[in-house]
């Protein structure tokens, strides 16, 4: 299937295009015939939620991950991109977020890694020209610093323009960002699209993700929007407006028969105010009420693990206060765990389960001081609590000996939840907890939460689903750039409504 | 324009080890008889040679965020090699030659199991610490190996220019390793290994090649060290690199290496040596047990490391 280029772009042809793109990982179809194409001088913005399969599209663009179907098509002709050597060749460079610097090297190595000028010693490196080479790059983008610094001591912000730099040095004349903006003042920002521009006039293409609505007016030439690894559509901005692009951003057919039965709320269980973090968070006010289920929703990066880590007291409070059933959490997670509170994190494998112990192990790991008050382990009651808990919530495991690593991803989470009922939790702040599970085990996941609830329990829920915060929620709080920005009711309560408050308007 | 890595910011990087290197001088100069005898200064210097050569590799290995526990026995089995060879054949440089080859061949391994295979540096080199320290053991059917020639022993007794020649080979290794580090290509790679392998590798740089040369290195150095302590005992001596990895390591993180990010720099594994040398001629002079002496060293690496997190965090 070919890109259809709209009209204006249709003189000349794209400097690159995309046919096409299929991806599969396990489980997911993270690209579905994705198409794409790139002019010279134009910024083409990159729009989706999590998810949608924006940083999957960039690596097969850099050759960092090879597509399953589809072509690339570089100045009329047929390539293909095996690595990222292939990509940078055609003079493709990538700013990903998470930098690819080398703290103890200066700047100068840093922007020359891999490509140092020889020098007259077999091996070794001609230092005068490589800072002068440094020096030419750096003024072409306008940032004026030494280039021997050590970039371990830059700043964020200067570690961004030296990511350009190295870019930029490479001759690249298609050059995509990654949310370059994200970790950048404002001032920092327009330095940034002032190099922008210069780059653009020079015929640079530049393709730029950005969860900013205002830098999508601003700086783009044409917009793509992708939504669960296919392309919806590609517009020029004059076509759109802001609430057109979020309606084709969301819009999501999630299956949306999970049951939910909605109580009277209780008292409150969980009072957050006036939290702040040394990880970024700040001015965190939230409450959740007993027989609640509160989404946290907004993008990812946007501060939510943060902010349950810190209520749960695995971070520590730089200030404010957070209240558990009344009583001021001192901090630590064996507090927590004492008050009833639990935390199943984002990543099950890493911080939520044993994987080698066999279910019955996990099960009990967080209940030990609850069940076994003299501090004795006694393996029979051990394996009656935990058997309870296997028929309670229905867990498909062959028997309590079998290893945790072994069992559907469903099934781990039922778990980790298991855990924190063996623990007599009655706060449960779930972080993700529809990750990388079918549809199946997520509805079963949802009757669970459902279950905890009516029996009295206040859960607050992480999600990037946002249709599923939308669909489950008694409440939600919306986060940006690590503070919370919004709270809606049920009524207001929207798809619509969560990705416009998490977006910079 | 001489950016040279003296710069006067960057020796505030060990202020704790060169306190504590002027403290133990001073304590020794005062309290230990003759031990500021120009004898005794360039003993110490002599005594520091085997470990400098097996230090300043292993602080590319740490930068590299791994380890090498197998050097001590590589340089054991290196030393007996080479005694085995000199003695059969009354060759020495064919002897020097072979000694070097067993020591680039096991770090090569070492770097292969860790770059291809996946195996952590912990457990990689402490399978070789094993092999090369039963091999060494085999070769010299556990016995010392005697009749080692003259030539040989030259390299540790001889002077030239009227210098001690393991003090003149001690300089040219760390100017050597110095340039290597802070002058090539592969100097800059060693430190984007630990920093960032992932950016070396997105720069099209081969890192696994890179990693074992890392490895190969530094059991290459292991080897041209068994040639310096074959020439010092008079005689190859299948255990007589028993606990040398811990000295080595013990210098690089006394210099301020650190065992995360590539963050490593070689003038303090200089200055690492030299205290462990230090520390052991003073407490010889005074007599104190070499068991004592490793407690000694294991404890001021701990206290470095302390003083060195506590002025982190007041800045």
């Amino acid at each position: 299937m070919k890109a259809p280029a709209p009209a204006a772009a249709s003189l000349a042809p794209p400097k690159l295009e995309l046919r096409g793109i299929c991806k599969s990982f396990p489980g997911v179809r993270a690209l579905d015939d994705v198409s794409l194409a790139i002019w010279p001088g134009e910024t083409h913005m990159l729009l989706g939620e999590n998810g949608a399969g924006k940083s999957t599209l960039i690596k097969v663009l850099f050759g960092a991950v090879a597509a399953d179907a589809g072509e690339i098509v570089f100045k009329g002709k047929p390539v293909k991109i095996a690595s990222p050597a292939d990509a940078r060749a055609l003079g493709i460079a990538v700013i990903f977020q998470d930098f690819s610097l080398v703290p103890y090297l200066d700047i100068a190595q840093n922007i020359f890694l891999g490509r140092a000028f020889p020098g007259r010693v077999p091996g070794s490196i001609d230092r005068a020209r490589l800072y002068r080479e440094a020096k030419r790059v750096l003024d072409m983008i306008g940032f004026a610093i030494d280039p021997r610094e050590s970039v371990h001591r830059l700043g964020v912000a200067q570690q961004q323009m030296v990511e350009i730099a190295k870019a930029l040095s490479q001759d690249a004349r298609i050059l995509v960002m990654d949310e370059p903006t994200a970790a950048l003042s404002d001032r920092e920002s327009e330095q940034l699209f002032a190099v922008m521009a210069r780059l653009k006039a020079d015929g640079v293409a530049i393709v730029y993700i950005s969860h900013r609505m205002a830098e999508v007016f601003r700086l783009g030439d044409r917009i793509t929007v992708l939504r669960d690894g296919r392309r919806i559509r590609s517009l020029l901005p004059r076509e759109a407006s802001p609430d057109e692009l979020v309606r084709l951003m969301v819009g999501r057919s999630v299956d949306m028969t999970y049951p939910r039965q909605f109580h009277a709320p209780g008292e409150v269980i969980l009072d957050v105010r006036g939290l702040s973090a040394h990880t970024g968070i700040a001015d965190i006010n939230l409450q959740v009420r007993a027989r609640e289920i509160v989404g946290l929703c907004g993008l990812i990066g946007s501060g939510r693990t943060e902010v349950a880590r810190a209520i749960f007291g695995a971070d520590p409070i730089a200030s404010g206060q957070v209240r558990v059933f009344g009583r001021i959490h001192p901090g630590g997670p064996e507090m927590a765990v004492r008050l009833g509170v639990s935390l199943i994190p984002e990543s099950r494998k890493a911080e939520g389960l044993a994987l080698i112990r066999t279910v019955g192990d996990n099960l009990v790991l967080a209940g030990l001081p609850k069940l076994f008050r003299s501090g004795l382990f006694r393996p029979r009651a051990a394996r009656a609590a935990a058997a309870a808990i296997v028929r309670k919530l229905g867990i498909a495991a062959v028997s309590l000996q079998q290893v945790v690593g072994t069992l559907s991803g469903g099934n781990q989470q039922k778990v980790v939840i298991g855990k924190w009922l063996a623990a007599e939790a009655r706060l449960f702040i779930f972080d993700e907890p529809t990750r990388g599970i079918d549809i199946g085990a997520k509805a079963q996941i949802f009757a669970l939460i459902n279950e905890l609830v009516a029996a009295g329990a206040g859960v607050l829920m992480i999600s990037s689903e946002q249709a599923e915060i939308a669909h489950v929620c008694d409440r939600a709080y919306v986060m940006r750039e690590r503070r919370i920005v919004g709270e809606l009711d049920r009524a207001s309560l929207s798809e619509e409504n969560i990705v416009r408050l998490g977006m910079q308007q | 324009m001489t950016a040279l890595a003296l710069k006067p910011r960057r020796v505030l990087r060990a202020p704790g080890l060169l306190a504590i290197l002027a403290a133990i001088l001073v304590g020794f100069a005062l309290g230990a008889r003759d031990f500021t005898t120009a004898a005794n200064l360039t003993n110490i210097a002599l005594q520091s040679s085997v470990l400098l050569l097996l230090a300043l590799p292993m602080t590319f290995v740490v930068m590299t965020e791994g380890l090498d526990l197998s050097i001590g026995a590589v340089l054991s089995l290196a030393s007996v090699v080479l005694a085995q060879v000199v003695v059969a054949t009354g060759s020495v440089s064919l002897a020097v030659a072979a000694g070097l080859t067993v020591g680039a061949a096991l770090g090569a391994v070492n770097g292969i199991l860790i770059a291809f295979v996946r195996i952590p540096p912990f457990v990689a080199t402490l399978g070789m610490l094993g092999i090369a320290q039963g091999l060494a053991l085999i070769v010299s059917d556990g016995q010392s190996i005697t009749g080692i020639p003259p030539s040989v022993d030259f390299v540790y007794e001889g002077r030239v220019l009227g210098a001690p020649l393991p003090i003149l080979l001690m300089i040219a290794a760390y100017l050597l390793m110095h340039a290597l580090l802070y002058r090539t290509r592969f100097g800059t790679y060693v430190i984007a290994l630990g920093g960032n392998r992932e950016a070396l590798a997105l720069a099209g740089v081969n890192w696994r090649v890179m990693l074992i040369l890392v490895y190969a290195l530094a059991g290459a150095c292991a080897g041209f060290a068994g040639l310096l302590l074959t020439a010092r005992l008079n005689a190859g001596h299948p255990t007589a690199g028993v606990g040398m990895e811990f000295d080595a390591i013990a210098a690089v993180a006394l210099g301020g290496t650190s065992f995360e990010k590539g963050n490593g720099w070689l003038p303090g594994t200089l200055l690492g040596v030299l205290t462990i040398g230090v520390l052991h001629n003073g407490l010889n002079l005074l007599t104190i047990p070499s068991a004592l002496q490793v407690c000694c060293i294991g404890l001021l690496v701990i206290l470095i490391f302390l003083f060195e997190a506590l002025r982190k965090e007041t800045p």
